[in-house]
């Protein structure tokens, strides 16, 4: 187990330092368009029009969507949702492991928000919003 | 009552009244402002007090549900173990969402040996065996709450335990449920609880598992738990400030016993930062109450100032007022020129003085007086010179009469002077002679020396008239006349007067110009020894020589000179001429005899008369120690203190000095002492009844005798008889003078008999010394 997730954190290091890739936040075809201001607001809790998916807390593409799209890094987000979660008014988002399995949640899901790279974009997804 | 009145009207004055207003604003405004900032103190005290309780309601919901869901969580495993007994329960429950979330929660299985068999997430090491609670959890059932070890919390878990049980009840391992401990406290709302205040949770152990101020987390304290929560009484009341014994600070805290967990919560809010506030706003009353206590005070000063600038101005308006009144006032009855009295008050003070003359039967005169010829002296000068003259005029009349008189202008150069309590209308005509005099001197007016007169009218109360006006229209009337008879004289309005003050007028203005005209001549009197019968000395007596009115009588003239003064220059040119004589004759050869010369009691207060009598000998090379002044007895006695003076300056001179006329004043023998006298004459009218009976030779006698103890030479004056001469002589007086022996001679002949005297051989030796007395 240990060396699993070694193994695992390592790749993600590798990963992050490998590519640094562009993020698009994506949504269901059938969703309407959402403006930055309006994905940020769901990411930090403060509404609910869509539910947000994260990828894996602390992976590199998370690290890089919160700081693009809020500014924060995730010592912040973890003390944002801990907050939120603990005075009862929500819930952090799922975490979902890869972006293929986020492209299947928010492809079956017309209420899902999420954020991939770019390049794994297809066409059972809507790209909401570009992030540089 | 009054005593009240007097208080408040104190009150009311700006040097009190406005200090008293403005103390009892500054009161005022300073104990409302300190009300309120108690006020606002105890309402931030109440209501921190209630927040804090406020706070730990909602805090206490939170934790409640967090732990009823990590409770749930356990239990749920702890079932699905027990039920199941497969591996694989965490992975199945999370995948349906049954585990709370990831972001924070992890939970773990343990078998019976410690060994970490699944996790939510990598915790810690594979093996729990070593772990307090496992070991508990090995013996108990309840639920265990991890600790921290004491220092920053950081992401430091609590860890929940439960033990899991085999199919027998028999101990198979621990679910462990493992929270960040930031967790709890992640809810910290600073707006609330600002930077200072306290969220936290300890055990019933009195370990605190997490505790937050502001950004900082920290775990591990030891805690009293008893102390920390309330007594059950005390629940429900506003709870007090204490010390946090974790970090000193002052706070209003409250703790909960959770329902159901070994555990606690904890809130506070820090004293000072909810008082801050408070403290801001109590700063800002504070300064405006010191702003309106400098305003306050300003405003006072600048009022009282005020006020007092009004008193002070009002008062000064008052004593302006006050003296514009005064000035009107002296304008009234004054002359604005000279400030004499003008005719107003002249006319209400000649009815005053005429009452008062009336009731003490005395006698008053208004004498009218009118400048000669002013009109041309103010054409020709112009006015300024004019009103100098007016001035000065003015000056010299207030000169010339005494301090109950008065003196006022009448208008244009018209004056009059009112002389009240006088016994005799002669009087009057003094003090007429005298402003003539007086007006007759030069005046000084734009740098060039004038003279003018004046016409007098004098009108007597009350031969002249009894009320005012009789009195200064026949004053006016007698001017008038006054101007007619030529001017620069004085006219009475009844005629007696008017003629012998002529005479005495004409005697004056002839007297004015006999010393320039040559008309004195000195003769000379011997004195006699009365032994030798030999002339000792003589004395210088003056004649007057008119041409028209003849030879006048000195005891006519001498009393005019003396009054008008004119005895001063003419004593002087007695002397003159005495000591010229005496030199004179001494350079020829006579003998030299000494020479007494007669002193007016004018001549004698003359301010110069040392000074004049210096130059006199000084000029004639005389020797002083044959001058001989004689003075009166009465003159000497007048003014002791000033006589002596006098007298010390003339002895000091090295002249004699003789008492003349002795016996008729009232001097006694101390007084006469101190004077440093030479020679004693003795009155003619102790000579006269010398030889008749005893009482008048007895006199004479000791009169003498008098004389003899002050160690003087002692002459008798108005020796004319043989007998007097014998007697005299047997009474041991020094020297004679009189007719029977000598009469007064002029010059040339009394030179003619002393040459005689140097001739004869026949004179010396013959104790009678009579001579022939036709000589």
């Amino acid at each position: 187990m240990k060396t699993t997730a070694l193994s695992a954190m390592i790749f993600a290091v590798l990963a992050a330092n490998v590519h640094a890739e562009d993020i698009v936040v994506i949504v269901n075809p059938a969703a309407k368009p959402l403006s930055k201001e309006q994905i940020v607001d769901i990411y930090l809790g403060r509404s609910a029009d869509l539910t947000p998916i994260d990828q894996t807390v602390g992976s590199s593409i998370y690290v890089q969507f919160y700081k693009k799209a809020t500014g924060r890094d995730a010592a912040q987000m973890k003390a944002i949702w801990s907050r939120i979660l603990f005075t009862g008014r929500g819930q952090p988002p799922k975490q979902l492991p890869d972006s293929a399995a986020v492209k299947k949640s928010v492809a079956a899901n017309p209420n899902a928000v999420g954020y991939i790279e770019k390049s794994a974009v297809d066409a059972t997804v809507k790209v909401a919003l570009p992030l540089d | 009552m009054e005593a009240l009145h007097r208080r408040v009207g104190r009150i009311a004055e700006p040097q009190i009244l406005f200090p008293l207003i403005a103390v009892v604003l500054l009161a005022a405004m300073w104990v409302a402002t300190v009300g309120i900032i108690r006020l606002k103190h105890t309402e931030a005290e109440h209501d921190a007090a209630v927040l804090s309780r406020e706070l730990l309601g909602t805090y206490e919901a939170q934790v409640v549900r967090v732990l009823r869901e990590i409770d749930q969580t356990l239990n749920l495993v702890k079932f699905w173990h027990e039920r199941n007994s497969t591996q694989g329960a965490l992975s199945e429950l999370k995948d349906r969402g049954l585990l709370p979330p990831d972001l924070v929660f992890s939970v773990s299985i343990a078998d019976r040996d410690g060994t970490v068999v699944e996790s939510t997430r990598q915790l810690g090491g594979d093996s729990v065996a070593d772990q307090d609670y496992f070991r508990k959890q090995r013996d108990g059932s309840a639920i265990l709450v991890g600790k921290l070890p004491q220092g920053a919390t950081g992401d430091g878990k609590l860890l929940f335990s439960k033990r899991l049980n085999g199919p027998s009840g028999d101990f198979d391992g621990v679910v462990m449920v493992a929270v960040d401990a930031a967790f709890f406290v992640s809810g910290y709302d600073a707006a609330k609880l600002g930077e200072h205040g306290v969220l936290g949770i300890l055990g019933t152990d009195g370990i605190v598992r997490v505790r937050r101020s502001g950004e900082s987390m920290f775990s591990g304290d030891a805690l009293d738990y008893a102390s920390v929560l309330p007594k059950p009484d005390d629940a429900d009341a506003e709870p007090p400030v204490s010390r946090s014994s974790w970090d000193g600070v002052w706070r209003w805290s409250t703790a909960r016993e959770i329902y159901g967990f070994p555990l606690a919560i904890l809130v506070g809010l820090a004293q000072e930062e909810q008082l801050a506030a408070v403290r801001r706003d109590a700063f800002v009353y504070l300064s405006w109450a010191a702003a309106g206590s400098v305003g306050i005070i300003l405003l006072m000063a600048v009022l009282g100032r005020m006020s007092w600038q009004l008193a002070q101005s009002r008062l000064r308006e008052s004593e302006s007022k006050l003296e514009h009144a005064r000035r009107v006032e002296y304008l009234a009855y004054h002359d604005g020129l000279t400030g004499l009295p003008n005719r107003s008050m002249f006319s209400k003070l000649l009815a005053q003085r005429i009452s008062e003359a009336r009731r003490y039967n005395k006698q008053l005169a208004v004498a009218f007086l009118d400048l000669d010829r002013f009109k041309q002296i103010n054409d020709t000068l112009g006015h300024e010179a004019g009103d100098q003259l007016l001035v000065e005029v003015a000056a010299r009349l207030q000169g010339c009469v005494r301090a109950s008189d008065t003196v006022a202008r009448l208008g244009g150069d018209e004056f009059v002077v009112l002389l009240p309590e006088i016994e005799d209308g002669k009087q009057a005509v003094v003090v007429a002679q005298k402003i003539l005099a007086v007006i007759g001197k030069a005046f000084t007016l734009i740098g060039h020396e004038f003279r003018v007169t004046a016409s007098i009218g004098i009108s007597l109360y009350p031969q002249d008239g009894e009320d005012e006006q009789t009195l200064t229209k026949n004053a006016d009337i007698a001017m008038y006349q006054a101007k007619a008879e030529g001017k620069n004289n004085f006219q009475f309005y009844s005629e007696k007067l008017n003629a012998n003050s002529l005479e005495r007028l004409t005697l004056e203005s002839s007297l004015r110009h006999a010393l320039e005209r040559n008309e004195f001549r000195l003769y000379y009197q011997a004195k006699r020894d009365i032994r030798s019968g030999r002339i000792a000395g003589m004395e210088a007596l003056l004649r007057w020589e008119h041409p028209d009115l003849g030879t006048v009588a000195p005891m006519q003239f001498i009393p005019v000179a003396e009054d008008t003064g004119l005895i001063v220059p003419i004593g002087k040119w007695v002397l003159k001429t005495a000591c010229l004589q005496s030199a004179a004759w001494q350079n020829e050869g006579l003998p030299p005899l000494s020479v007494a010369v007669n002193m007016t009691a004018r001549q004698f207060s003359d301010e110069y008369l040392l000074q004049d009598l210096a130059s006199i000998l000084k000029d004639t090379g005389m020797n002083p120690q044959l001058l001989e002044i004689e003075l009166s007895e009465s003159l000497l006695i007048h003014d002791v203190e000033t006589t002596l003076r006098i007298l010390t300056g003339i002895k000091s001179l090295g002249v004699r000095i003789a008492v003349d006329d002795f016996g008729t004043g009232y001097s006694s023998l101390a007084t006469l002492q101190r004077f440093p006298l030479d020679t004693v004459k003795i009155d003619r009218s102790f000579i006269g009844d010398l030889v008749g009976p005893s009482e008048d030779s007895a006199l004479a006698d000791a009169v003498i005798a008098m004389g003899k103890s002050l160690s003087l030479t002692v002459v008798a004056q108005g020796v004319e008889t043989k007998e007097q001469a014998e007697f005299l002589r047997t009474h041991a007086c020094d020297e004679l003078q009189g007719f029977y022996f000598n009469r007064p001679l002029p010059a040339y002949q009394f030179a003619q008999l002393m040459r005689a005297q140097t001739a004869d051989i026949s004179y010396v030796g013959t104790r009678a010394g009579l001579l022939n007395p036709q000589l």
